[in-house]
This record gives structure tokens, sequence and C-alpha cells, in this order.
């Protein structure tokens, strides 16, 4: 009797000693389950990653944040993961598959060049839903891929007839970095320039990541004496030019459109070689609206006086997670059908306002900047501006 | 004469001077001294630097002379002491500790400055008529300081005591210690000067190009190529080297595009490591 009803106690403890045992991972594997995880690629090392790498962290995890203070996506708590998408496209590969395998994400969220952006879609073949936030030539239409970009149309469309009815160049000269999107945006611009009767006395394209100088560009420019320059360069190559460029004084009587130019960029030139340089993004940190006002509260509560600088392909990051948000709660899934059919018309926040997802790109708000000095002067807003993109 | 012409020769010009001037302080560590320094170019982001501390707290710009020629010895002296002077006639050694060294500066850089984008100033702001051609005042008076620069240097090289004694530490050391050369306080005085140099160049480029930590990365290949064409240890090699480097890049850079300018150039230094790896004026 004992004996047995020892051997009922013994079974007994060690029964609820295995379940005490097997608890914790039991609880960790059920929380794991329940995180909702997104997989992001931004530019950790690399060329890029000074420049924008902690605004694009800042920003998601802002984003993310917000998110879960409100309970998280789905119930869900919100995790993000992260990898370097200014990495060399095998590596970005390597990241990808080991996301989609051993970390089993819900969402890749990616803000890269577009050949990590291929190489990406190539990866994942649509298996999880895939969001790519920053400004890119267009033309992205893979399945279950979704983008926040500001697109040629929503930049070219609004600042060239705008510029040309308010100072009416006649000609225009052509600056880029030689890649696809500089190369894909002048195109586009050129379509443009042969509505409005403008002539283009010549384009030209210099090496991407090569120590670029430009005194022999600028003189070029010179000879040619166009009334406006449209440059799609990028980082330092564009803040070398404009101040070569100013250097030898022709900020004077050429007007300069300028396609990538976001506050470091601008803080690189400087105040005295920024004379009659325009731009046109979705974003400026001195666009002034409510919803503008109140994420920069927040950001800097979150982040203080050393926060990392905001600009155009940093905040898209934000968007990028609220698109996640939206989407996934309003499809009550992340399955492919599901997203797609919930993404099209789908509002969501940005860090100035709303966008709106059609064709799996983004209508939205473009506001055309001046440049005084360091800061940018936001001249015209333009509403609601379409993507010029048709995914079906 | 043609304006455009006029302009763009003047750009030639002032491409090889700079570039003379950007090398100089690597011609002084790599030409005398074997050490293959790959972290010149951010004793060059150094000298930028300070120069943008000077600016940004209104001082004169040419106060950012002694304070980057300050900056460069203090951070020049131990690393000399500590990372260099157990590494010299090991050339390759050298190479892995400075490259060690130009991570740790950029890092530190960024540490200090953050990772964005530094504008200076340009101190004097004018155009000059050159030949009928307005001409950015500023990149004039540095090409005339760049080639006085030069000039002096090369006549105490040759006309000095202490430039005889840097030949003849370089030509044999062992005999040069023997007739009474501290060799050893005299390479540290050499590393310094070099790295000096390019402190200095960085203060003189710095309101011109865009300064951020990875500036140095800009240089320093160029810097090399120089060295390849021109040869080591005679100053006609680095005069000669940036003529070649400098000037074709941007002859070609005026006449075709930048990608002609850097293609020609790699062809130029890969014709010299192939049929005369000791450059122009370099010793055989």
């Amino acid at each position: 009797m004992t004996t047995s009803l020892a051997r009922r106690k013994f079974l007994i403890a060690s029964a609820a000693g295995t379940a005490l045992i097997g608890a914790p991972a039991f609880i960790r594997n059920a929380s794991a389950a329940k995180d909702f995880k997104i997989g992001m690629f931004y530019a950790i090392a690399g060329p890029a990653a000074n420049l924008f790498g902690p605004t694009q962290k800042a920003c998601a995890e802002l984003a993310v944040e917000q998110i879960n203070a409100r309970g998280g996506i789905l119930g869900r708590r919100v995790q993000l993961l992260f990898a370097n998408g200014d990495a060399a496209v095998a590596d970005a590969t390597k990241s990808a598959v080991r996301m989609l395998l051993e970390d089993k994400v819900d969402f890749f969220l990616g803000s890269h060049n577009s050949a990590v952006r291929e190489a990406l879609v190539a990866t994942i073949k649509a298996r999880v839903p895939y969001v790519y936030t920053p400004i890119y030539e267009g033309g992205e239409c893979s399945p279950n891929t979704y983008v926040i970009a500001d697109t040629p149309r929503q930049q070219m469309e609004t600042v060239l007839p705008w510029l040309h009815k308010k100072a009416g160049y006649k000609s225009v000269y052509l600056i880029g970095n030689d890649y696809v999107w500089p190369q894909v945006t002048n195109k586009y611009a050129k379509g443009i320039f042969k509505k409005l009767g403008v002539s283009v006395l010549g384009e030209e394209y210099v090496p991407l990541g090569a120590p670029n100088k430009f005194e022999e560009a600028v003189t070029r420019i010179k000879g040619a004496g166009p009334g406006l320059v449209l440059i799609t360069l990028v980082g330092g190559d564009n803040v070398n030019f404009n101040r070569t460029f100013a250097g030898f004084g022709l900020d004077k009587n050429i007007l300069r459109v300028s396609s990538l130019l976001e506050e470091n960029t601008l803080l690189g030139i400087g105040a005295e070689s920024s004379n009659g340089l325009y731009g046109c993004m979705s974003y400026y940190s001195s666009v002034d609206t409510p919803a503008h006002r109140a994420f920069k509260t927040a950001y800097r509560k979150k982040y203080g006086d050393k926060a990392p600088i905001l600009g155009l392909i940093g905040v898209d990051t934000y968007a990028g997670v609220k698109f996640v948000e939206a989407v996934v709660t309003k499809a009550k899934a992340n399955a492919a059908a599901k997203v797609k059919s919930a993404a099209n018309g789908i509002t969501f926040a940005s860090a100035t306002g709303t966008m709106t997802m059609r064709n799996r790109h983004v209508d939205k708000d473009m506001y055309l900047a001046e440049c005084k000095g360091t800061e940018f002067q936001i001249v015209e807003t333009f509403s609601n501006v379409k993507s010029g993109q048709t995914c079906a | 004469m043609d304006p455009l012409l006029v302009t763009q020769a003047l750009n030639v010009l002032y491409e090889v001077v700079t570039l003379a001037v950007i090398v100089l302080g690597l011609a002084i560590v790599f030409g005398l001294l074997g050490v293959m320094n790959l972290a010149h170019g951010e004793f060059i982001a150094l000298g930028a630097y300070v120069a943008y501390v000077c600016q940004s707290h209104g001082l004169p710009y040419l106060a950012a002379v002694p304070a980057a020629i300050a900056a460069c010895a203090l951070l020049a002296l131990p690393v000399e002491r500590f990372l260099i002077r157990p590494l010299y006639d090991r050339p390759f050694d050298t190479l892995l500790a400075t490259w060690g060294l130009s991570l740790f500066m950029r890092k530190a850089i960024e540490i200090g400055f953050g990772g964005g984008y530094k504008s200076l100033k340009i101190p004097v702001s004018d155009s000059v008529l050159v030949l009928g051609t307005p001409f950015p005042a500023y990149r004039l008076l540095l090409m005339a300081l760049c080639a006085a620069l030069i000039a002096a240097l090369l006549l105490w090289y040759r006309r000095s005591v202490a430039g005889a004694r840097v030949k003849a530490m370089v030509g044999n050391r062992e005999l040069a210690q023997a007739v009474g050369i501290r060799t050893d306080r005299l390479a540290r005085d050499t590393f310094v000067v070099g790295l000096c140099f390019a402190g200095l160049a960085g203060v003189m480029v710095a309101p011109l190009v865009s300064v951020q930590p990875y500036m140095g990365l800009d240089y320093v290949l160029r810097s090399f190529f120089v060295l390849v064409v021109g040869g080591l240890g005679s100053p006609l090699g680095l005069l000669s080297g940036a003529a070649a480097i400098g000037g074709v890049e941007s002859a070609m850079s005026a006449l075709v595009d930048r990608t002609a300018g850097y293609s020609t150039v790699l062809l130029i230094a890969i014709f010299f490591l192939w049929r005369r790896p000791h450059g122009i004026f370099g010793r055989s």
C-alpha cells in the first residue's frame, strides 16, 4: 500500500516536474510564435551606412514602439530583425535565406539599392510579403512585393513643369551617377522636357562609388550654358558637384534640381553653395503638418538630442512599418492573396501624414523645396501625386 | 584664346599640383622609410576635421595650419613608437598595421563627429580673371601654395644637412649609424613630418570637398598610383607621377568623361607595374 502510494506520488511528482521543466521552453516557443517578425534590411555597414543607417533604424524602431504600445499586430508583439542591406548581393541573399528558414519572418522590409532588391525578390520568391521603402526608378511589380518609394514620375512631373512656369528655362544639362536610377529618371525627365520644348544640351554620367571630381564637368556645363541642370548624383558626388558648381560661380545664373537632395547632403553642400538649388521629394524635415509635428516630438522624445538626422530615406522605413501594420491588420493574415487585396487602396501613416497604396505603389503628397542656406524651404505642395506605376 | 580651354587647362594644372601635395606625405613615409601607410588618407581627413573644428569656432582659416600639424604630430609620435618602429624593413606588416590604424581612425572620427557631411566655408570666395576667364580665387591660391610647398621641400631635401642625413639613412642605415647618425630618431622625425604633410594637405583641400569620416579612402589609392608611376624616393618621381596620374585623368575627363579618365589611369598604373616597376624616376 505504502509502496504503491509512494509510487503514485513519485509518478505525480515526476509528471509535475517534467511539466515544470518543459514549461519554460513551451512558453518560450509560444511567445516566439506570437511575435510578429519583420526582417529588415538597411544600411548597417557600407557606403550608405554612415549617412542613412542610423535614421533608417531609428524610424523603424519608433514605428514598432508605437504599434506595440497599442497591442502589436493582430495581438502579436512586433519584433524587428536586422540584416545589412548595404552589402554585396550574395551576402544580402544569405541573410534573407536565414530569415526565411530559421527566423521565419512574417514580413520583409527593405531600404537598400535596386540590385539588392532584385536579389531579395528572387530569394524570397513571394513566400513572404516584402515592402521596399527608398526612392527608386520604378518598375518593381514582382508578386507579393510592395513599394513605398518616390518614383521618377512623382519627382519630375512636379518640379520640372513648376520651375519651367516660374523661371522659363529653355535648355537643360543632365548629370548623374552611372547606374539604373539616374538613367531611368533622366529618361522620364527627357519626356517632360520634350513636351515643354526644352532642349537637352548634354547628358553625362560619372562612375558610382569612385572619388569623382567635377571641375571638368562644371567647365563643360559652363560652356554649354543651360538654364537648368538636373542632378541625379548621390551622396558625396552630389556634395562635391554642387560645391564645385558654386565655386566656379555657375549658381549665379543656372538653376539646379537635385533628385536625391536630403538633409545630410545639403549640410555637406553648405549654405554658400546652395543658391538656386531645388528638390522635390515626399519628405523634408522642414515640412509643417500636424502629423509631422507629432512625429518629430515622438522622435525627439525617444532619441533625445543625439537623434540621427531626419531625411527621406530614413523616415520611409517608418511608413514601411506602418504599412505592414495596416495591411496585415486589414488582411488578418500575411498570406499573399489576402495581403494583395487588402493593400490596394489602403491608407497608412507616414512621418508627415498619410499615404495611400494603389497598384502596389504609393500615391503621395510631394513637396517642392528651395534651398535657403542649409534649410529646405517648402515652396509648393502637390497633393496625392500618382506614382505612375501600374502593377497588376 | 578659347575661355573654356583656359579653364580646362587650369583644371588640369590644379589637379596635378594638388595631387602632388596630397601624395607628398606618403612619398616621404613610403618613399624614404618603406612604410606602406594605408592610414595616409585618414591623416588627410584628420587635417580636414581640424580645419572644420577651427572654422566652426570662428578662428581664421590659417589657424588650422598649426592646429592640424600639432594634431597629426601628437598622433604620429605614439603611432611611430609603438606601431611602426618594430616593423621597419617589413613593408607588408606595416601595410597591415596601418590598415588597422586607418579603420580605427575612421571609426574614431565617426564617433566624434557623426557620419554625416561637414561643409567648410571657402576662405577666399572670389574669382580672378586668368587670360580673360574667371577662375575661383581659392583654387588659384591653393595651386600657388602647393607649388611653393613642394619647391621648399625639394630645396630643403637637396641642400640641408638634415636632408643629407635622411639620404644617408635611406641609402644605408648601418653605414649612417656608423658615422654617428641616430637613425631611429631620424626615422621618427621623418615619419612625423610625413604625416604632418598629410594633415596639411587635408587643411588645404577641406573647403573644396565633402568632409566625412570616410574621405581618406578617396585619396589613398590614387596616392599609391602616383608613387607606382613616379617611383619611390625621388622628388622628381613624385612630380612626374602626379602629372601622369592627375594630369591624364583630368585631361581625359575634360576631353571625354570621368569613366575614360579612370580607365586611362588604371591602364597607366598597370603598364608601370608590368614594364617599369620602379617607376619613371625610382631607385632600382
